[in-house]
């Protein structure tokens, strides 16, 4: 059986962004995002450094940069910094890569997903709607007043603190806390 | 690959993942919150091979109360620290993996694919907590050969499949549903399934010359970790073939859930590409955690939600799904 298949042109990988920011300078990293000119991996922004060296020790870097798209529920390093003393490190080591790529991906959803789908699901679902990382686990969202709370598999909490970054390859919601499989 | 694939009367395997530093967590955590709706989640069965499928309820066994359910933990490296090696046997003793079948929550649906063929359907519990596609649940395999990589097979084993004919029994097994738009038969190659692997059949000899094991099951390849020579095969996904050629400066292959790009000197894993999620199908039903539109930017003007039809986005597809009844009818886009 044939599939119609097109496709389309406009999702093209994106030129350098340096160069247009050279013309437009002073462009912020935020007006860059909008513009949907950088990947996940480039946009990650100022208070993700531990998740962009997280993701780089396991080869996620890559994996962000490329076509995608991709949604990531990114934690920032206030959220890392909540781990217990010494995990992250642990982590790090390259003995705990499988562990390490295993709750990156965690965070990693397939597509692009902004927070009014989010909320649409919620609403549609009685109150809350599952989300599925493209490793295969599961995670509950739900509202808290009106932010967007996320349970992980391990009855794990962690609030949606700024939602819809866009990218050329997908969206990032930065998210207070590290999500644990179960 | 996608190891939650499931025939019907296959038993089902549970198991948890292991946590990480902190030894507090993991376990059989079932999921956040109660479940809400959607239970109707059925997987089409991907007619593989295991002789046990086939039957109906026979196989079944009751389902045990989840404190007797043995946890066990695949990555045995994540407990030990041994880094993934192709061909190693590690089968520690003791890491029983529970059968856990028998009825689940109400996931029974009728499917049948875009060709019109009947997809034997499979029982899922979508409330037991453990659903990890990717390594955790190696369904089907018995215990003691549910080592990732293997495909249910010991790797010797496994490499006797290559240069082979097709067992017959499998000639008339597609693969499942979730991959036949990766592996499109074609005039060069028949892609069929059986024994927990998919099989690439060059037709010009109708010999075995590719082989991706369904349940590979042990989590995302690590950096440095050397691609079995077992699948050592150009793989990639057809959608995904103008990124990521063959025959560049990197090798790519494809297996349990990404596409890995490989340093021919060390014939090492150098990077994940792609994350592929493997969960939407024609014929199936649309997974627990995809009542989320999640439709590119760049598309949602043309393929937007109604209560017609919904689009949901997958590996490079748009499929369409009934809302009505939840099945994916069509796959209408490629964005890659």
């Amino acid at each position: 059986m044939r599939y119609k298949i097109a496709y389309l042109a406009a999702l093209s990988l994106p030129l350098s962004a340096c160069d247009k920011a050279a013309d437009n300078a002073p462009k912020s990293e935020a007006a860059k995002e909008a513009a949907g000119e950088s990947t996940i991996a480039q946009g990650l922004g100022d208070d993700a450094g531990r998740f962009a060296a997280a993701a780089k020790a396991v080869g996620l870097d890559t994996t962000l940069a490329g076509p995608g798209p991709y949604t990531v529920l990114v934690p920032t390093d206030d959220a890392f910094g909540k781990l217990p003393d010494g995990a992250l490190d642990n982590m790090m080591k390259p003995e705990s890569r499988p562990q390490l790529t295993k709750v990156l991906t965690y965070h990693i959803l397939s597509g692009a997903i902004l927070a009014e789908d989010i909320n649409k699901a919620i609403e549609n679902g009685g109150g809350k709607t599952q989300l599925i990382s493209v490793g295969g686990g599961t995670l509950t969202a739900a509202k808290e007043g009106d932010k967007i709370v996320v349970t992980d598999g391990a009855g794990g909490k962690a609030v949606v603190t700024a939602a819809d970054g866009k990218h050329s390859n997908g969206v990032v919601h930065k998210i207070d806390t590290v999500l644990t499989p179960a | 690959m996608r190891s939650w694939i499931l025939a019907a009367g296959a038993a089902a395997i549970a198991l948890t993942a292991p946590a990480l530093a902190d030894p507090n967590k993991g376990g059989g955590k079932g999921q956040g919150g109660g479940h809400q709706g959607h239970n109707q989640q059925a997987k089409a069965d991907r007619g593989g091979g295991n002789a046990d499928r086939g039957g109906g309820q026979a196989m079944r066994q009751s389902k045990p109360a989840k404190a007797e359910r043995q946890v066990s933990v695949r990555p045995d490296r994540g407990r030990d620290n041994s880094p993934r090696k192709a061909g190693v046997e590690d089968r520690s003793p003791g890491k029983a993996r529970e059968a856990k079948a028998g009825p689940g929550r109400g996931d029974k649906a009728v499917a049948v694919d875009g060709d019109g063929n009947d997809i034997r359907l499979v029982r899922r519990d979508w409330n037991d907590g453990v659903f990890f596609r990717n390594g955790r649940v190696p369904f089907g395999c018995p215990p003691g050969l549910d080592r990732k990589d293997n495909g249910c097979l010991p790797p010797g084993q496994a490499k006797k499949l290559l240069g082979a004919p097709l067992l017959a029994g499998f000639a008339n097994d597609r693969i499942p549903v979730q991959y036949r738009n990766w592996y499109p038969d074609s005039d060069d190659f028949l892609y069929r399934t059986g024994d927990g692997f998919i099989y690439r059949v060059n037709r010009s000899n109708n010999l075995v010359d590719g082989l991706i094991p369904l349940f590979g099951g042990g989590g995302y390849y690590a950096l440095g970790d050397p691609w079995p020579q077992p699948y050592n095969f150009y793989n990639v996904p057809t959608q995904y073939q103008s990124y990521w050629p063959n025959n560049g400066p990197y090798a790519y292959r494809y297996g349990d859930g990404a596409i890995y790009q490989i340093d021919p000197a060390t014939s090492a894993v150098s990077g994940i590409v792609a994350l592929l999620a493997g969960d939407l199908g024609v014929g199936s039903s649309l997974p627990l955690g995809y009542d989320v539109y999640n439709v590119p930017m760049a598309y949602r003007g043309q393929y937007y939600d109604t209560s017609d039809a919904w689009y949901r986005y997958n590996d490079g597809y748009i499929y369409r799904v009934d809302p009505t009844t939840r099945l994916i009818t069509a796959v209408i886009d490629a964005i890659v």
